[in-house]
């Protein structure tokens, strides 16, 4: 008899890799991996033999191995940003079956170091398939070149069809890098840990290098190394650990398409779907929430979610972030931590929301590490949206505090 | 022919030959489900619509409107010598969608292009057997 | 050096460093864990034993004996000149194991190689940087 999974996982504890952003002595994917996996153990208070569930998009018999474990539950789900909501909501499926009470959601990507390391510290890529209709009819010989270059075709559409402008989505990435001057760990924090640091206005994206109109350079994801891991335990075990539970009470997951040539409304993604999937698994609505961690690969990302989502009316997504709203003290903080595009944004970039909203709703998102004064808000509710590929799949998770 | 710089498809010959052959001979051939009649984009072995294998090719008009657009300020390899130069999303007059590099327009001025403006399909030939679409604004 | 033609590895600069450095002299530097006392093989910036991040590395006595071997009587590459060659997994005196190329065996006649037969370690250029193990029966 199927049962309805909420509430019966927690995310218990979240922790990131020792070292993340531009690191300049260079790292693997691994060794993110690993030391995200140790750092987020001995946060909890428990031997990485406790775990009995691996869920990663890469690597994922190596890090059972790297660390002498024996898993009864793997899954390798890679879609891109949003495969950590994604294992959040597999995991608490196998947990709620009873398969595995204790899982961990990894991530190591080494988005900067694999430049210099000739792609050895990365497995990302690799494609090689000439023969995918992408490859004949989608990318290179069309002038596509990365994701900016598609996205791009997002934003042009959402201003045509909605009247939005592109001051509207630049203020998404000023409200961004004002969350990102609460978080010393991010990039941008300030011009100490970046020269391109510190608060920017709507102007200064508007005059940042145009990279390919309409998106400018401050409009789009850092690209930098980070790991982190978030361990998940059953409601039975959820008490069991050093660090305080934060409950699953609803995860939802679905896909629109693959290539931008099958996304029928460029202005859409699948997050009306999962999003709609995960609150009514928890039973709640987009006006239960208190705070959001929604996926910014590009301005234009974030704003469409925020649709999505329900937090805006269609057309409208910006104004989330319009008038202080999701700023630090405002009354529906957003991307806390200062985002992808001002915190860190290795590649696949969703195991940070993770991360963050874990913080936030467990009361310890200010710390002198995870953030200074400021940073904490008193949201005990949040949705959670990862976007992977091209807007193609999303993962939406509802989790909240334990009251 | 000898100067084309770009990245070239390579055309696979168990799906899509037809699309590719009709290149060289400067027509836009389209698949068609012979069971609900609707045309789909990419070529595939299966209607994405009723599922059905029965696929037909024909002749198009050539003929669709922007869908959306961007400009490429930046890129690489042969495309880097073009910049800014505007992609796009087309709407084929007989259905569904095809993504290109636009010619027609003045990528300098990214505003002035405008979607829904007319567009018509051309072929440059890119080595012996390939011939790449390319779609141009024509009002 | 210049006649190398097998792959070679390549040392990363974060983890295993120093068995190359090690390799370099003729040595062979192993990892062991501070906290159980255990060595570990592959080299890891965490023991897989007990999770402690303390790991220094010693000079090992680069001797071993056969765990299991095989006889290689197809490859690629520059192991296809050497067909048949045995490889084999080496218990390490220290403790854990390693994987190998072995010497002094007669591969032509797999039956004659002894599982526990006592091995010695070997380096063999590659390149400038770069000493690549061998392990030698040498009884």
């Amino acid at each position: 008899m199927p049962s309805n999974p909420s509430m019966s996982a927690a995310i218990v504890a979240a922790a990131e890799s020792d070292k993340i952003g531009y690191i300049e002595e260079g790292t693997t994917a691994l060794n993110l991996h690993i030391e995200a996996i140790r750092n987020v153990c001995a946060e909890a208070g428990i031997s990485p033999t406790e775990i009995e569930g691996v869920f990663a998009t890469n690597h994922a018999n190596m890090l059972a191995e790297y660390l002498g474990i024996h898993p009864k539950y793997i899954d390798t789900t890679s879609v891109g940003g949003c495969s950590f909501q994604m294992h959040v909501h597999h995991a608490l499926a196998a947990i709620n079956a009873g398969v595995i009470d204790i899982a961990v959601v990894s991530h190591g990507e080494a988005g900067f170091s694999a430049r210099k390391n000739q792609g050895n510290g990365t497995l990302r890529g690799g494609g090689g398939d000439p023969w995918t209709p992408a490859a004949q009819f989608g990318g290179g010989p069309y002038g596509a070149w990365g994701p900016p270059s598609y996205y791009a075709h997002a934003l042009t559409r959402h201003m045509h069809q909605w009247g939005s402008t592109k001051e509207d989505f630049a203020n998404i990435a000023v409200v961004t890098r004002e969350w990102a001057g609460l978080n010393p760990r991010a990039v941008m924090h300030s011009k100490e840990t970046n020269k391109f640091g510190g608060p920017i206005t709507v102007q200064d994206v508007l005059d940042s290098r145009m990279i390919v109109w309409p998106l400018n350079l401050l409009d789009i994801c850092l690209v930098t190394d980070h790991g982190g891991a978030v361990l998940l335990a059953s409601a039975e075990k959820a008490r069991s650990f050093k660090t305080p539970p934060v409950w699953i009470a609803g995860a939802g997951e679905n896909q629109s398409h693959a290539d931008m040539l099958e996304m029928d409304d460029f202005t859409a993604t699948s997050a009306h779907a999962s999003s709609e999937a995960a609150y009514r698994m928890a039973g709640m609505g987009p006006g239960d929430m208190e705070m959001a961690m929604i996926y910014d690969s590009f301005t234009v990302t974030a704003g469409i979610t925020a649709e999505m989502l329900g937090l805006t009316p269609r057309g409208e997504g910006p104004s989330l972030w319009a008038d202080g709203n999701a700023s630090p003290g405002g009354k529906f903080p957003v991307n806390t931590n200062g985002g992808g595009l001002s915190f860190s944004h290795s590649g696949m970039y969703g195991m940070m929301l993770l991360i963050e909203a874990y913080r936030q709703l467990s009361g310890t998102a200010e710390d002198g590490v995870h953030g200074i004064e400021g940073k904490q808000t008193s949201a005990q509710s949040a949705v959670v949206n990862g976007t992977g590929g091209l807007l193609s799949v999303t993962g939406t998770l509802v989790l909240t505090s334990d009251v | 022919m000898a100067d084309y710089n770009k990245p070239i498809p390579s055309p696979d010959p168990y799906v899509t030959q037809p699309f590719w052959d009709g290149a060289k001979e400067g027509k836009l051939m389209l698949p068609r489900c012979t069971s609900c009649n609707r045309v789909h984009w990419y070529p595939r072995i299966l209607c994405p619509h009723c599922h059905s294998s029965s696929i037909e090719w024909f002749e198009a008009s050539g003929e669709g409107f922007i869908h959306t657009y961007a400009v490429q300020n930046r890129a690489f390899g042969g495309w880097a010598d073009e910049t800014p130069y505007a992609t796009a999303y087309i709407d084929l007059v007989e259905g569904d969608r095809m993504f290109t590099a636009l010619r027609g327009v003045d990528a300098e001025n990214p505003e002035s292009i405008k979607i829904g403006a007319r567009v018509k399909i051309e072929f440059d030939q890119a080595d012996e057997d390939t011939y790449v679409p390319y779609w141009r604004v024509v009002d």
